[in-house]
C-alpha cells in the first residue's frame, strides 16, 4: 500500500506539470496550460503522500 | 445588467446557494422568467458571479470557523502523528477532504461540457423536478430504513471513508443546473445513516472548501480589465450574497433540527413544472 500511495503521488505530480506547462489537453475544453487541472492534481499527490505517511505509521 | 438586477441576483445566489433548491438552476431560470438578457459568458458577468462565491464562501467560514479551527488543527496533528488515531476533529477533516476529491475531479472535467449541454432552461426546469424527487425519495427511504428496529443514527465522525467519499461525489450531480449540490450531499447523508442535522452540518462544511476552491481559482476573472465596469456591483453583490448565505446556514442548522426536506421538495417539483411548462410552450427561452 506504500509503494501505491507513491506511485499514485508521483503520477498525480507528472500529469499536474503536464497540465501545468499545456502539454496535456485531456478532458480540456481549450488548448493552453490549464492551472485549475494541474492544482487539483497536486492536492490528489499531496493527498497521496498523506496516505503514504498514515500507512507508515501503522507498520 | 443594472444594479437592482445584480443586487437580486446576490440575494438569490445567498440563498439558493445553501437551501437545497439549486442556485445554478435558480440563476438560468429565474432571469429568463423575468425576461433579463444576462450573457452568461460576459467577463463582466463572469466577475460579479466570482465575486458573490467569494461573498458566499466567506460567510460559511465565518458561521463555521470553531469548526475550521478545530478541523485544521485536528488535520494537521494527524499528519504530524502520522496516524488520524480517535480524534474526531482528524476524522472529520479527513472526511471532508475525501468528500471535497471527487467534486473537484468532476468540476475541472466536467463543469464546462455539462453547462453547455445543460443550460437550457426546459432541461434546467426538468433537473429541478428530478432534483425534488430525489429529495421526496431520500426522505422516504429514510423513514422507511427508522423502524422499530432500526440501528440508531450515526454520527458524522462515526462515518467510514468510503461513505464520506460518496457524499462527496454525490455533490457532484449538482454540476447538472437544477441539481442541488446540498440537497443530493444531505440525501446521500440521510442514506449513510446521519441525522438530518448532521447531514445538513455536513453538507455544508462539505460546501465551504468547494466554494471557496471556486472562487479562490477563478479569482483571476476579477481582475481582468473588464471588471472594473462591474466593481461596485460586484462589492456589494458579493457583501449581499455573505449576509444572506450566512442567514440562511443560521435558519437550516435550526430548521434541521426538527425537520426534513420535503417542503423544498415540494417548492422545486411546483416551480420546476412551472418553469418546464412555459419552457415548453416558448414562453421563456
Amino acid at each position: 500500500m506504500k509503494l501505491l500511495a507513491v506511485v499514485i503521488a508521483i503520477v498525480c505530480f507528472v500529469l499536474a506539470a503536464l497540465y501545468w506547462t499545456g502539454t496535456l489537453q485531456i478532458g480540456a475544453s481549450e488548448p493552453g496550460p490549464h492551472v485549475k487541472h494541474a492544482i487539483v492534481f497536486i492536492v490528489l499527490g499531496l493527498a497521496s503522500l498523506v496516505w503514504f505517511r498514515f500507512q507508515g505509521a501503522r507498520s | 445588467m443594472t444594479f437592482l438586477q445584480a443586487m437580486l441576483l446576490a440575494v438569490l445566489q445567498g440563498v439558493s446557494e445553501l437551501f437545497p433548491i439549486s442556485s445554478l438552476g435558480h440563476t438560468v431560470l429565474l432571469p429568463a422568467l423575468l425576461g433579463w438578457k444576462i450573457d452568461r459568458s460576459d467577463p463582466t458577468f463572469l466577475a460579479f458571479v466570482v465575486a458573490l462565491h467569494f461573498g458566499t464562501a466567506l460567510a460559511l467560514l465565518v458561521f463555521y470557523w470553531r469548526d475550521w479551527v478545530r478541523i485544521v488543527r485536528g488535520l494537521c496533528a494527524s499528519v504530524l502523528r502520522g496516524r488520524i488515531g480517535d480524534d474526531p476533529d482528524a476524522r472529520l477533516g479527513w472526511l471532508l477532504v475525501i468528500g471535497t476529491l471527487p467534486l473537484a475531479l468532476a468540476g475541472v472535467f466536467l463543469e464546462k461540457p455539462v453547462r453547455h449541454f445543460f443550460g437550457s432552461p426546459a432541461l434546467v426546469a426538468g433537473f429541478l423536478i428530478l432534483n425534488a424527487v430525489v429529495m421526496f425519495a431520500g426522505e422516504r427511504l429514510r423513514r422507511a430504513e427508522r423502524g422499530p428496529n432500526s440501528k440508531p443514527a450515526q454520527a458524522i465522525a462515526t462515518l467510514s471513508y468510503p461513505s464520506g467519499a460518496q457524499i462527496g461525489f454525490s455533490q457532484a450531480f449538482a454540476l447538472l443546473p437544477g441539481i442541488s449540490r446540498s440537497g443530493s450531499s444531505i440525501v446521500a447523508g440521510l442514506l449513510f445513516g446521519l441525522t438530518h442535522d448532521d447531514a445538513a452540518r455536513f453538507s455544508f462544511l462539505l460546501a465551504t472548501p468547494a466554494i471557496a476552491a471556486a472562487s479562490i481559482l477563478e479569482l483571476p476573472k476579477l481582475l481582468v480589465p473588464e471588471a472594473h465596469a462591474v466593481l461596485v456591483e460586484a462589492l456589494a453583490g458579493g457583501v449581499l450574497a455573505g449576509i444572506t448565505a450566512y442567514a440562511s446556514v443560521a435558519f437550516l442548522t435550526r430548521y434541521f433540527h426538527s425537520n426534513d426536506l420535503r417542503p423544498f421538495g415540494w417548492y422545486c417539483l411546483i416551480f420546476g413544472t412551472l418553469c418546464l411548462t412555459l419552457a415548453l410552450m416558448k414562453v421563456i427561452v
